[in-house]
């Protein structure tokens, strides 16, 4: 839909971003609140990357998803002026307080030092906007619960011999290979050195199992985005594999009995940020800081805690949520009444506790957080060789 | 080196004009073993040569004799000893050349290799190799033998050469090697550094320098060439600098994310660049060392980062001989 037209002259901002932090609803709030054009465009894909730090010059506003070593280095992206920024004192306070300290990973890279490096030291420039993060683990179908009985839920299971032909993996190289690693130190009762950092020898030990694996049967597919994941499970037949929550409430709308597991070996964090191109100047630089100000305003944060996002500044989403969505989402207590994902589809039945608790208690059993390893180059090579296998 | 056109091209040319001449009369049987062997070269280039020479009429062939000089049926196919002819040798391919063949082509194979490294696996024909710089399987095993020395490509399990990918395990490795070797090969080049030259290098860093956001990557290339390769030519201790040559991996990691970042800020290497040839100017061989020193190290930690974003990317054109396998 295209957007009406704004006062003549005014900036056109292209943001770019993943289709889970930039679902429809989100887009049509940010056109209303906001006097800019905006050209919003979803990449699931390698390609965002690909032309994020090629050509800073074709977008202004780049949701990135740990990527900002690579933007930063490419310089695609400009610092930004916390000055500009509505609540940027906050973020100086949190980096060194607080839930800061559960989210240190978001800020070990954020701000601007004095030698061009960036580091967790505040300063008056970041790389980055917080906005959002999680903690992601395998979803399950619960009638698979009937075969295993009541062991604790473990990444093994993606693993498990007799899911075979129907378990699925995501293709992402950084969020599959943890999964696959966390899933192959659990099967095989080994430990790497540094999951979040593996070496050549360990990356070839865990790809050469995919591999094996999939040679065999063991996967009835991989995914991209969540849309293909939920489709695994609502149509292939798959009962266990990868899962991101705006899946999992996709799932649950339609009614299906699935869930994400808190596996005892711990899950995988996420954060996704805001970043301003390198390119960006004059009027589009202004609207450019208008639409981050707008994400930290709490309204986006509240959509997709709706799909189990959390925000960096939870309080400023209270204001944006139903004391029911509040208590289901952020607090893990159980919902009073029938809640709504991001699109107004009701998914959580009333009496339903989300998996895993309380906002601090979910982030806490993060284990690894979503990174490209120092050898991801060799890794990416590994891994294609398994997706394409 | 005579030339740089292929070397089947030379030799067609060299029979071509014998055949014109007369001086390989019509009717004469060219068998390539015995060609190559008049010729002093090997067989590769000459069967390619050969098989164009009669596509382009000069020569006919047929399965029973081969080829023969001429392009009409009614003269009788004889065979010459050829070492017996006196044909006209001159031009490119005599004297022959007293660098061996395997070295003509070391730079081009290396290149072709590093260059593909980071963006995938690749398998290395050699009979692909062969064909591409006309020479023999020898000179080509020459070759591969000494890129595994390097420890640039190794055997698969089925014996297929292969390289890449690239890790920064590798880099990692290379700069271990490097940071020993290159600032004392530097040291020990300085007192045979020229003061005009160095004056000008410093001078292009200047340059650049007041024009550091838009320095192009073929003068960055100039830059990395003058303090990396033409300062230590110089050196008498050839195992030294050839050694300090090869771990200059992190040269061609940053050279390609130039390539495919485009105009980027190289403020910090070129700042250090201008240290190490300040003290070079200077004649202080101890602050050579280490300013090198402290500039690799800080190269290293670019070509790391820059490393991963090359990981984003998908195959470059890649030579002919190379097959990607991932």
């Amino acid at each position: 839909m295209r957007p009406r037209s704004r006062r003549k002259g005014a900036p056109r901002l292209r943001v770019v971003g993943r289709s889970e932090i930039l679902p429809p609803p989100i887009q049509a709030q940010a056109r209303r609140d906001l006097d800019v054009d905006i050209d919003f465009e979803l990449i699931d894909g390698i390609e965002g990357l690909q032309r994020t730090v090629t050509r800073p010059d074709s977008f202004d506003v780049y949701h990135q998803w740990h990527t900002i070593d690579l933007i930063w280095t490419a310089r695609a992206v400009q610092a930004i002026e916390l000055e500009r920024i509505t609540h940027g004192a906050e973020i100086k306070a949190m980096a060194s307080a607080g839930s800061g300290r559960a989210l240190a990973t978001v800020f070990d890279k954020l701000f601007l030092q004095k030698d061009g490096r960036l580091g967790r030291t505040p300063s008056n420039r970041i790389s980055m906007l917080p906005s959002i993060h999680g903690v992601d683990a395998f979803g399950y179908l619960r009638p698979i619960r009937d075969t295993l009985g009541p062991q604790p839920e473990s990444w093994s299971w993606l693993l498990d011999p007799r899911w075979h032909g129907r378990a699925a993996i995501t293709a992402h190289p950084v969020l599959g290979i943890i999964e696959a690693a966390l899933a192959v130190e659990a099967a095989e009762g080994i430990v790497f050195g540094d999951i979040g950092n593996l070496s050549i020898e360990e990356i070839d030990h865990v790809a050469d199992l995919l591999i094996r694996k999939k040679k065999i049967g063991h996967f009835k597919g991989t995914w991209i985005n969540y849309e293909d994941a939920a489709r695994l499970m609502q149509r292939g037949g798959v009962v266990v594999q990868s899962m991101l929550w705006p899946a999992l409430t996709r799932l649950k709308s339609l009614g299906l009995p699935a869930c994400i597991a808190t596996p005892r070996e711990g899950s995988r964090g996420w954060h996704a940020d805001l970043c301003i191109s390198a390119a960006a100047a004059g009027d589009v630089l202004e609207a450019a800081y208008a639409y981050l100000n707008w994400w930290h305003g709490g309204w986006p944060g509240a959509c997709l805690a709706r799909q189990g996002y959390y925000a960096t500044f939870p309080d400023r989403v209270r204001h944006h949520l139903a004391p029911e969505e509040w208590a289901y989402w952020y607090e893990g207590r159980p919902a009073e009444t029938p809640l709504c994902d991001p699109f107004g589809q009701p998914c959580i039945a009333p009496g339903e506790t989300r998996e895993g608790g309380a906002h601090m208690e979910r982030m806490s059993t993060v284990r690894v957080w979503n990174t490209f390893m120092d050898e991801h180059t060799y890794l990416v090579r590994r891994w294609k060789e398994f997706i394409d296998g | 080196m005579a030339t740089n056109r292929p070397y089947y091209e030379v030799i067609r040319d060299l029979l071509a004009a014998n055949i014109d001449s007369g001086r390989l009369p019509a009717g004469t049987r060219l068998i390539t073993a015995a060609v190559a062997d008049r010729l002093g070269v090997s067989r590769p280039p000459v069967k390619r040569a050969l098989a164009r020479l009669e596509q382009e009429g000069r020569l006919r062939h047929s399965r029973e004799t081969g080829y023969v000089v001429g392009a009409g049926r009614d003269v009788e196919p004889i065979r010459l000893n050829l070492h017996a002819l006196d044909l006209d040798l001159s031009g490119p391919l005599s004297p022959p050349s007293p660098q061996a063949t395997w070295e003509r082509i070391f730079e081009t194979v290396e290149s072709d290799i590093l260059n593909c490294m980071p963006f995938g696996t690749y398998q290395i024909s050699e009979a692909g190799l062969g064909d591409h710089f006309s020479v023999s399987r020898t000179v080509i095993r020459d070759v591969l033998s000494r890129m595994q020395d390097r420890a640039l490509i190794s055997k698969d399990r089925s014996s297929h050469w292969i390289a890449g990918p690239l890790s920064a395990r590798m880099l990692d490795d290379a700069h271990a090697v490097r940071r020993l070797l290159e600032p004392s090969a530097l040291a020990s080049a300085l007192p045979h550094l020229d003061a005009g030259l160095l004056a000008q290098m410093r001078e292009r860093v200047r340059q650049a320098l007041d024009n550091r956001t838009a320095v192009s990557q073929p003068t960055i290339d100039v830059l990395e060439t003058d303090l990396h390769i033409l300062c230590l030519e110089p050196v008498r201790n050839r195992r030294l600098a050839d050694a300090a040559r090869l771990a200059q991996l992190s040269l061609v990691v940053n050279r390609l994310f130039g390539t495919y970042i485009g105009v980027h800020d190289e403020s910090e290497m070129l700042m250090e660049h201008r240290l190490v040839l300040d003290h070079l100017i200077l004649r202080d061989g101890a602050g050579t060392e280490t300013a090198l020193r402290y500039h690799l190290d800080a190269d290293h930690q670019r070509a790391r980062a820059r490393l991963k974003v090359l990981s984003v990317f998908s195959a470059p054109e890649i030579a002919p001989y190379l097959i990607r396998v991932h």
